[in-house]
């Protein structure tokens, strides 16, 4: 099938029924649940060490409130993580390029961090909006502008990864057409935009993961303010 | 209440352990303990993917090349027909595949021995608080014999401290003894001391009584006869003496 460039972000679609959802919980099924057996195969033991990792990783910062979102924060991190690589595989659909699932992640999770802060520590989540020792001429611009920096992080949380991971699946596409078309034309001058290619897929795989843990890690780090 | 005779006497009904789709349910005791074990080793894939049993079927009737002759007749169908279209993923496939299975090639084996190694720990824990549980009650075995073993001096023990108590009595009623006697012998000196002293006093005052009435009835009269008798006997001695000289 001849593809253009945007067709790898369009919602996939089967005889008219919408695959969104299944693309979105597909992931879920590559990660296998411990049974109740001590000592596991090799599959379940990584998954095991990389969960406890990635846990103690995120928790250790948050004080004890915050330990109850330990799952919602672990998960959310290995779900970003499987929608990222998978979607670099060719012919597959990543439902994180789509701003509306990003933001549809960020926006009620910032929220909730918010809230969390402003309704049990009202006065210390509303500190935060002046950082200590500025000169008081400073005062009124300063609080500004940490609002909008606090008001747009929900949006920034989302757009960061949507922009990072279309720009990226956008490259390869671009690139391998260079390629394709280069290489009846000049086959040396395609084989280093091979090359440039095999570089940027290395580059995106780190982009995946880096993206995941950088949601992730903001989230947890607005709510090491806030709770 | 027990059911009724003319009950009792029907056979069973049916639906004792058996679902009406004819699949028994729980008719055993659940098996909680001792679970099967785990195969040693995943199934045998070859070339990462394909399982080692596809082969295998296709032994008996296509030899060894079966497979391969499938596949690469499939791909080349899939190719001439444009059922799969060379286009731009198809670069980028061959770029991720290459990536993935390099990656997979040069870090599968330590990733495997690291999964084993977090299992080994494991197993290694359990096994180091059990031996220490074993050799923890095995000394307290080597103890409890000891003690038995003690058990056994204990009569020996007991006559030593026996004879050391006895010898503790002994010297007591000795040195006791000793002062007793000395005591009385201290008593009887004195008394002892007691009349020598009246002896010797009775003694000196009779010799100083005689002496002093002795002395008073020297009159002098017989003074002056005692001196006149002494001056003749020297004078005597004295001529009798100068020859000596």
């Amino acid at each position: 099938m001849n593809l253009s460039f945007f067709d790898q972000f369009t919602s996939p679609c089967l005889l008219g029924v919408p695959l969104i959802l299944l693309s979105t919980l597909f992931p879920a099924l590559l990660i296998p649940s411990p049974n109740n057996r001590w000592i596991t195969n090799r599959l379940t033991t990584l998954q095991l060490w990389a969960f406890h990792l990635i846990t103690k990783q995120l928790m250790s910062p948050l004080n004890k409130k915050g330990h109850k979102w330990a799952i919602i924060l672990t998960s959310l991190m290995v779900f970003l993580l499987m929608i990222n690589l998978l979607g670099l595989l060719p012919y597959t659909f990543t439902p994180t390029t789509q701003l509306s699932m990003n933001m549809a992640l960020a926006f009620p999770l910032w929220l909730a961090t918010l809230l969390t802060g402003l309704r049990n520590q009202p006065s210390i989540s509303l500190g935060h909006l002046l950082p200590e020792g500025t000169p008081t001429p400073l005062i009124p611009a300063l609080i500004l502008i940490e609002t909008t920096s606090l008001l747009i992080r929900p949006l920034a949380l989302g757009v960061r990864l949507t922009a990072n991971l279309t720009a990226g699946h956008l490259l390869i596409q671009l690139i391998s057409t260079a390629t394709t078309a280069l290489l009846h034309i000049t086959p040396m001058v395609s084989a280093l935009t091979m090359m440039i290619l095999l570089l940027l897929t290395i580059l995106e795989v780190a982009v995946a993961m880096i993206q995941a843990y950088v949601f992730v890690l903001l989230l947890s780090l607005y709510l090491q303010e806030n709770i | 209440p027990a059911a009724p005779a003319a009950l009792r006497s029907l056979p069973p009904p049916v639906a004792v352990g058996v679902l009406h789709a004819t699949r028994p349910l729980h008719t055993t005791q659940q098996h909680l303990a001792p679970l099967p074990p785990l195969p040693e080793k995943g199934g045998e894939v070859r070339h990462g993917l394909i399982p080692e049993e596809f082969f295998q079927f296709l032994y008996p009737k296509t030899g060894v090349t079966g497979p391969y002759m499938l596949g690469t007749g499939l791909l080349l169908y899939f190719l001439s027909k444009e059922i799969y279209v060379v286009n731009h993923e198809t670069v980028a496939a061959a770029c991720i595949l290459s990536v993935i299975i390099y990656g997979v090639k040069k870090y599968g084996a330590s990733v495997a021995a690291f999964a084993d190694k977090l299992n080994e720990e494991k197993v290694a824990n359990a096994l180091a608080m059990k031996n220490a549980a074993i050799k923890d009650l095995e000394t307290a075995i080597e103890e409890e014999k000891k003690e038995q073993w003690r058990l056994e001096g204990r009569s020996y023990l007991f006559d030593a401290k026996r004879n050391n108590i006895a010898m503790l009595l002994e010297t007591n009623y000795r040195e006791r003894l000793m002062m007793v006697y000395n005591e009385v012998k201290k008593r009887l000196d004195y008394q002892v001391a007691m009349q020598a002293l009246r002896r010797q006093k009775e003694q000196d005052h009779m010799i100083h009584w005689v002496e002093k009435n002795v002395v008073q009835s020297i009159t002098p009269q017989q003074q002056k006869e005692s001196i006149a008798k002494c001056i003749l006997d020297l004078k005597a001695l004295s001529k009798s003496a100068q020859a000596a000289v």
